[in-house]
């Protein structure tokens, strides 16, 4: 043991059992000088407040449950170190989303979302197993694979400000992740989903405020699929005004 | 009223192994209705933080027959061989239909699947996408899995019972997490698919979910749980977080150092790994680090010894292609960055390679319930898995059991529903009474610390006959203290702490045939290291062991080991 | 400004099994922290609104012969208009900038075989289109070319 520090973890508190709304609590953790933010609230509840319910699991920033709001900001928890807060630290549900209870947030919205989107590979014949693996240039795949490595942690809905308004919106990650089948050389679904983000409430609703990129813990860069999309989504409208056939792909 | 729920195949688990059930079912019959029940959402499953890849036979100077090999040896041949046979064979048909579905694989400049190295294999036949492949293909399964309105998804809904009646599963007794209710979920078969109970340790690559619950469900309905005594350490975690850093990493050519800057694999033959080095199969190197740091050449940091794994002569630009992953962790977690600094590592908690006792179709001795993924034991692993075999697994007996469970359940009549209503009603009184179960005198955690430790103790990576005992003793007071663990939390939304009671209960359930199987095997095999005795002893250990829940305590049972094709030999490399 | 978010946003269509508090607004919307800038952004909007109803003037004023349009020309002397117009100047710059910057990410990877340029070059060629289309609105204005 090193030398003991203490921090203050200011937490939101809502059980709608028995609050009308969120409230805070403070608790006094003694924390070790590599612990991250995840650290501290599993020791709150393992040693302090029981009552506590939060989402986390691997610890490693590849499972996506823990994010949560820190000192303002949408953060992975697991993944931010303590030592970059002082001596105060607030811990909020993500915003953009409503409250099932403390920390933990709705996330079957956004589960809505993400299927519209149809996020699978779209192919007009099916490829038999027996012809084996498709082919794929390591540079066909450099075009999507950032926009694969989506944990699903929702920061970037938190930090939206289209999202916080439009309750229709898409959203970053799942337009991002429609984008990400659309650009795979194996996918035939572009034009499909092209009709989808035309429609109401989805890539155009975007005002590239680039909070998303900012906040992506994964450095998915959503903005960026989401404003391409948008030029896809007019090239396609566009193309089928000139070539009727293409329109039908 | 208790709501009852009803499909015909109700999966525990939405993981890899899970998904790929659920799929196979819905594809063998689109009229069939499937049930996907986890405890999280699905694309939180611990298959996310698998890194280095999945194996299948995929180049021409490889072939069924070497991966068979390489499988069984590393098994220390306690691997069913023909399930083994069956395995490698449907290896690639399943690593390609994961492709078609849209798994981003990392590719040859030809734009053919790339292949690397792994721990035991005689080849490359790991099929890899950069190092993120159990995020890649559980984002896959389960963003594929969306296509099929048939597979119906119950979230955050944790499984606490199974129903049983007249000699055969019926479905299981789930709490939604959310709003604190037991329902039934009726099929006619059930698939278990919940991983493994690295959590039973203190030091694990396993996430907060890996608890045993499957395990422990099939366990409590008199299912053999089978070779428990095998638990891999992966030689290279963390330190302090037991963060997995992946074999790939020692496949792209990443070197061991001891503290005297010693490469110990090469330097001294006695571990016998041979000419495979770093390549060599994880128990051996685990024991290797283990007794390097035992004879004084680990370095001393905070968590305590560890040594040294090296990849600055891998070059940037190879790292940031191959290992992206690695690189964010060992700085994140770790404080180093592995471009210029070697990585401090020592060996941690991974794998079980025991689990519910099925046949090749997953199927267990309980009518109707199977089980898949690291949760079963099918028997291709043995006594020590090979890296890279498991996430192919949860694929190929997936897919099996996915299948067999369809047939099963259209082959089976609905029976009666008034018993199963009463014991998820009986179930249902159960919970409700843990409920700020206030008046206890035990606390949670202090439990759940104790049963770690015993764990660490008594079934590490050396065992003695004397801290075995002392665990199975430890761990059966435990389950008895286990009733009484106090619970302040009176909420019925989202109530954590009464899942982490019910996990715990678990865990130690399963704890206990760990402890149980390891002290009854009294050689060394595998992942099972027994200091008293040191060598293998197939005269009279080359069998599996089976562990049965009996209210007094577990009982032992044995069971024969499936050869023919490959005869037992020294394990050599 | 509302401490909350939308009531509706991000949930699901069916409502939950349990009753919720309400989502919050992100703390630093809209003023605050990165939000400040973007926030700025939108509101240069106003500023485009405005310059374009100048612009209208202008026009009509010229349907009005020559005398009415010198007038309106002569009335952007007033101190006012200038400030307006340093204003809108500075507007302009910064949303030109802003754009800049976001641009060359969502260029799509490739429009059929065609493939975008890097960004870098991407970005020169926008801010020399830039300086070069003012450096010709300036001639136009001091009377070097259509004088």
């Amino acid at each position: 043991m090193s030398d003991v520090q203490k921090k203050t973890f200011v937490v939101t508190r809502f059980d709608p059992d028995r609050d009308q709304v969120p409230k805070t609590q403070s608790y006094e953790v003694p924390v070790e000088p590599d612990w991250k933010v995840l650290d501290a609230l599993n020791f709150i509840k393992d040693h302090i407040d029981p009552t506590l319910s939060h989402r986390w699991s691997c610890r490693m920033a590849v499972c996506g449950s823990c994010g949560m709001l820190v000192n303002g900001e949408p953060k992975l928890t697991c993944k931010v170190a303590l030592s970059s807060y002082g001596d105060t630290v607030e811990v909020a549900p993500l915003p953009n989303f409503p409250v099932i209870r403390d920390l933990v947030v709705e996330l079957d919205g956004f589960m809505e979302k993400f299927e519209h989107v149809k996020p699978w590979i779209i192919r007009a014949k099916e490829r038999a197993v027996e012809d084996g693996p498709m082919r794929q240039s390591p540079e066909e795949l450099e075009e999507f694979k950032h926009f694969s490595m989506c944990i699903n942690c929702m920061l970037c809905y938190a930090a939206c400000p289209v999202v916080a308004n439009e309750p229709e919106f898409l959203g970053p990650a799942a337009i991002a992740l429609g984008h990400r089948y659309s650009l795979d050389s194996r996918d035939e679904g572009a034009g499909e989903r092209n009709r989808i983000f035309r429609g109401e409430g989805t890539v155009f609703a975007c005002s590239y405020a680039n909070e998303c990129s900012e906040v992506c813990p994964k450095n998915v860069d959503p903005a960026a699929a989401v404003n391409q999309a948008k030029l896809k989504a007019v090239i396609d409208w566009a193309a089928g005004l000139v070539l009727p056939r293409r329109a039908e792909e | 009223m208790t709501e009852v729920l009803r499909h015909d195949v109700v999966i525990v688990g939405g993981g890899a192994a899970g998904l790929r059930a659920a799929i196979a079912a819905v594809e063998a019959d689109p009229g069939i209705s499937v049930a996907l029940v986890s405890k999280v959402y699905p694309m939180r499953s611990h298959t996310v933080s698998a890194e280095g890849g999945a194996a299948a036979v995929a180049r021409d100077d490889d072939s069924f027959e070497m991966h068979g090999y390489d499988t069984v040896k590393g098994s220390d041949f306690l691997g069913d061989q023909d399930v083994i046979q069956y395995f490698v064979e449907q290896a690639p048909p399943e690593l390609t239909r994961l492709e078609h579905w849209g798994c981003p694989w990392s590719r040859n400049a030809d734009g053919t699947v790339a292949t690397r190295a792994f721990g035991g294999m005689t080849t490359k036949r790991t099929w890899y996408a950069a190092d993120k492949v159990g995020f890649h293909m559980l984002h896959t399964l389960f963003q594929h899995s969306m296509r099929f309105d048939r597979i119906v998804r119950y979230d955050e809904q944790f499984v606490t019972k199974l129903l049983v009646e007249d000699g055969a599963v019926r479905g299981v007794a789930a709490l939604d997490i959310r709003q604190g209710e037991v329902r039934a979920i009726l099929g006619r078969a059930v698939i278990l698919a919940t991983g493994g109970a690295g959590k039973c340790f203190p030091f694990t690559t396993n996430g907060n979910i890996k608890t045993g619950d499957g395990m422990a469900l099939a366990y409590r309905e008199g299912v053999a749980l089978k070779d428990m005594e095998f638990v891999q350490y992966h030689p290279t975690g963390l330190p302090g977080t037991g963060i997995l850093i992946t074999e790939a990493t020692r496949g792209e050519g990443g070197r061991l150092f001891n503290a005297r800057g010693e490469r110990f694999l090469e330097t001294k033959p006695e571990y016998g790994v041979g000419s495979k080095l770093e390549l060599g199969p994880r128990d051996m190197i685990s024991r290797a680090i283990f007794q390097e740091i035992r004879a004084g050449n680990g370095i001393q940091g905070t968590f305590g010894e560890y040594v040294h794994l090296d990849l600055t002569h891998l070059g940037r630009e190879l790292l940031e292609k191959r290992l992206p992953f690695v690189l964010e962790l060992a700085r994140t977690y770790a404080g180093v960055d592995p471009v210029t600094q070697p990585i401090p590592i020592r060996p941690v908690v991974h794998y079980m390679m025991g689990g519910v006792d099925t046949d090749i179709d997953g199927a267990t001795e309980l009518a109707g319930l199977y089980a898949v993924g690291e949760c079963a034991a099918h028997s291709m692993n043995g006594a020590n898995r090979l890296g890279s075999n498991s996430l192919t697994e949860c694929l190929v007996f997936g897919a099996r059991a996915g299948r067999h469970a369809v047939g099963h359940a259209k082959d089976s009549g609905d029976g009666s529903e008034d018993p199963l209503r009463r014991q998820v009603e009986e179930e249902a009184a159960r919970i409700d009474g843990l409920r700020g179960r206030a008046k206890g005198s035990e606390k949670l955690t202090q439990v759940r610390d104790e049963m770690t430790q015993a764990m660490e103790s008594g079934c590490g990576v050396y065992r003695e006959q004397a801290s075995m005992r002392s665990a199975t003793e430890t761990l059966a007071q435990l389950r008895r203290r286990c009733a009484d663990v106090a619970l302040e939390d009176r909420s019925r939304v989202f109530n954590t702490e009464i899942v982490a009671a019910l996990e715990l209960v678990n865990m130690i359930d399963v704890a206990e045939t760990v402890a149980v199987a390891a002290l009854q095997r009294r050689e060394s095999r595998g992942a099972h290291a027994c200091s008293e005795f040191p060598g293998r002893n197939d005269r009279e250990f080359l069998h599996h062991s089976l562990v049965y829940y009996e209210p007094a305590g577990p009982r032992f049972d044995k069971k024969d080991v499936a050869l023919g094709r490959w005869e037992p030999e020294e394990r050599k490399y | 400004m509302p401490q909350h978010a939308h009531p509706e946003a991000m949930a699901p269509s069916k409502p939950g099994s349990t009753r919720t508090a309400p989502p919050l607004r992100p703390p630093q919307l809209p003023f605050a922290g990165r939000y400040r800038a973007y926030t700025l952004f939108g509101w240069t909007g106003l500023l485009y609104l405005l310059l374009g109803f100048l612009a209208l003037r202008v026009v009509w004023a010229l349907g009005d012969g020559k005398q009415a349009f010198d007038a309106v020309i002569a009335s952007f002397e007033h101190p006012l208009y200038i400030a307006f117009h340093v204003l809108a100047l500075v507007g302009v710059v910064f949303v030109g900038v802003r754009f800049f910057r976001l641009f060359p990410k969502a260029q799509p990877p490739r429009i059929g075989p065609v493939k975008p340029p890097p960004p870098a070059v991407i970005l020169t060629a926008l801010y020399a289109v830039w300086i070069g289309v003012t450096v010709v609105f300036a001639a136009i204005l001091a009377g070097g070319i259509f004088a």
